[in-house]
């Protein structure tokens, strides 16, 4: 982690993607809670100031499952990326915060939202930064399990590996579920790890509610000369008791009562921030 | 490329007899991607965040209904500087079949705002335009026909050819500048407005043009309903102008064999014979 920066903790987050889904009455809570870690560890893996001051040596995150919208904004925030201000507008009239990722916000890469896009764009920052010569930003890249069954992601990961891009590393959000159902009931690519290796990719596999692990994770697959995948295996829905492990929680809205009893299950956190 | 040291260049495995001599001398700033055209894309929007000026080649049906959505996510929506350069329009690919028919291509993507779509017809037109792209930071499609055309020298977006007198008007672009230039030939009654640039199109100035002829026939290798026919409609009915326009155009893909572009523009009666024959 860089010296300097906020401690971002999980609840906090949490906290904050809770309040800015109840406030818009917005979907993707699932999707938004199961990556919070992998955030706040993709972020702590970079130099974020550079990030702030958009320069050109940046590191590149995007994030390329777009519909976590809530939690990348809420990551961002607590890094001091976004103001909270802007937070508030969060799926609201005339605010530059939709429901997916928008390069319309500062320190957005890339917007997303339509899957398989966000690897062949890293793919190419990847490449860009290397004949820069700016050998210390790395690019991370944040896909979930269900994206996988997208073609173009393949299509990317040949390229990477091919051209050796090992600045750049992917996360997999492995939270078992895509858009309607457990995702091994659509595509069963399990074992995961061997259909990576098997495109000749470094892997590691990890607990993707753990940010030191995942931090960790990339600290090596930076050191490898061969590109690397981190599978963060994480709970769909994570820290909502009743949204855990439910597709429908990609859709649903939180009523009002819903929203206390998450916060409570929340716990207390000194560090939380809230908006 | 040897100008500008921020233009890359992007393949898709194709570009035989042609790529090489780039691949050679600027080996840092080209890459094949191989036979994936949605990360040839992705990764050229990846290049631009970097600060380079991509050039993303490949055959014209691949480069753009391959990449539909990343044309539309990935360049259209970010305002992407990128050249996509496809090769081939029309029947340029004749005896290959309806998958290398290129009748449908610009159309797909004409309605993405911000992107530029130009159909050279002469090298005076296509040489100095890929520096002009690249240096303006354009989003561009560039459709680029195998047949060489001479017609005319002008470098502008669209050249007037006027005939003996001002009652016909053929309209075309691309590949089919030879087409129309020959019908001029044969049937010099015949005037014809020739279209380099596709989108944006100067609408007061093709407007003028119109309303100087009785009858304006628009021949396309392209589905007439989102090619020229309907951009030059558009114009008119924007301006409410009393033109009817004619149009000639594939209307349907065919399995039907042929093994030159001549044998397909026939069937719609779109080849240089017919139209003289027909417009006289």
């Amino acid at each position: 982690m860089t010296q300097g920066e906020p401690a971002v903790t999980p609840q906090a987050v949490r906290r904050t993607i809770l309040e800015m889904l109840h406030r818009a009455k917005a979907s993707h809570l699932g999707c938004s809670m199961s990556v919070v870690e992998m955030l706040i560890a993709m972020y702590a893996s970079v130099d974020v100031g550079k990030i702030r001051s958009h320069a050109p040596d940046r590191s590149r995150i995007i994030v390329s499952k777009g519909h976590c919208a809530a939690a990348t904004y809420a990551v961002m925030m607590h890094y001091g990326i976004i103001d909270p201000d802007q937070i508030r507008g969060y799926h609201t009239d005339g605010s530059m915060l939709a429901g997916h990722v928008s390069h319309g916000v500062r320190g957005v890469e890339h917007s997303t939202g339509a899957l398989g896009h966000g690897l062949a764009v890293g793919a190419g920052c990847g490449l860009g930064l290397r004949a820069r010569g700016y050998s210390d930003a790395s690019v991370l890249v944040l896909v979930g399990d269900g994206e996988l069954q997208e073609g173009s992601v393949w299509e990317s990961l040949m390229f990477i590996r091919h051209h050796r891009l090992s600045n750049v590393v992917l996360l997999v959000d492995n939270n078992a579920i895509s858009s309607i159902t457990h995702t091994h009931e659509v595509i069963d690519m399990r074992p995961l790890a061997a259909r990576f290796q098997g495109f000749g990719l470094m892997v590691a596999e990890t607990d993707g509610h753990d940010v030191a692990g995942i931090v960790a994770a990339i600290s090596d697959m930076r050191r490898s000369p061969t590109p690397g995948v981190v599978i963060c295996n994480t709970v769909k829905g994570k820290g909502v008791s009743f949204a855990e492990h439910q597709p429908i929680w990609h859709y649903r809205t939180l009523s009002d009562e819903m929203y206390r009893e998450a916060l409570g299950g929340l716990g207390n956190d000194e560090e939380a921030c809230r908006t | 490329m040897q100008r500008d040291p921020s233009v890359f260049l992007v393949i898709a495995d194709m570009g035989i007899n042609l790529i090489e001599r780039f691949a050679e001398a600027f080996p840092d700033r080209f890459v094949n991607v191989g036979i994936a055209e949605q990360n040839m894309i992705g990764a050229c929007v990846g290049l631009a965040n970097c600060g380079y000026k991509p050039v993303a080649y490949t055959i014209s049906n691949f480069a753009v209904h391959r990449c539909f959505e990343q044309i539309r996510n990935d360049v259209a929506i970010h305002k992407t500087p990128i050249v996509i350069l496809g090769i081939g329009t029309g029947y340029d690919n004749a005896s290959l079949g309806p998958t290398h028919h290129i009748l449908d291509d610009w159309g797909c993507v004409r309605s993405f705002p911000g992107l530029e779509i130009h159909s050279p017809t002469s090298c005076a037109y296509a040489s100095p335009l890929l520096d002009d792209l690249l240096d303006r930071g354009a989003s561009a499609y560039v459709r680029i026909p195998k047949s060489e055309s001479r017609y005319s020298e002008s470098s502008e977006p669209m050249v007037y050819l006027p005939g003996q007198d001002q009652r016909i008007l053929v309209c075309t672009y691309g590949g089919l500048a030879p087409v129309a230039v020959e019908a001029q030939r044969l049937a010099p009654a015949i005037s014809a407005l020739v279209f380099n640039r596709l989108r944006p199109l100067s609408g007061d100035a093709i407007a003028s043009v119109l309303s100087r002829h009785q009858r304006v026939v628009v021949v396309e290798d392209h589905f007439a309903e989102t090619g020229l026919y309907s951009s030059l409609c558009q114009v008119a009915a924007a301006r409410r102008m009393p033109v009817a326009i004619e149009s000639r155009a594939p209307t349907d893909y065919t399995l039907t064999v042929g093994t030159s572009p001549a044998f397909f523009l026939r069937s719609f009666r779109g080849d240089a014979s017919s139209l003289a024959e027909d417009l006289r």
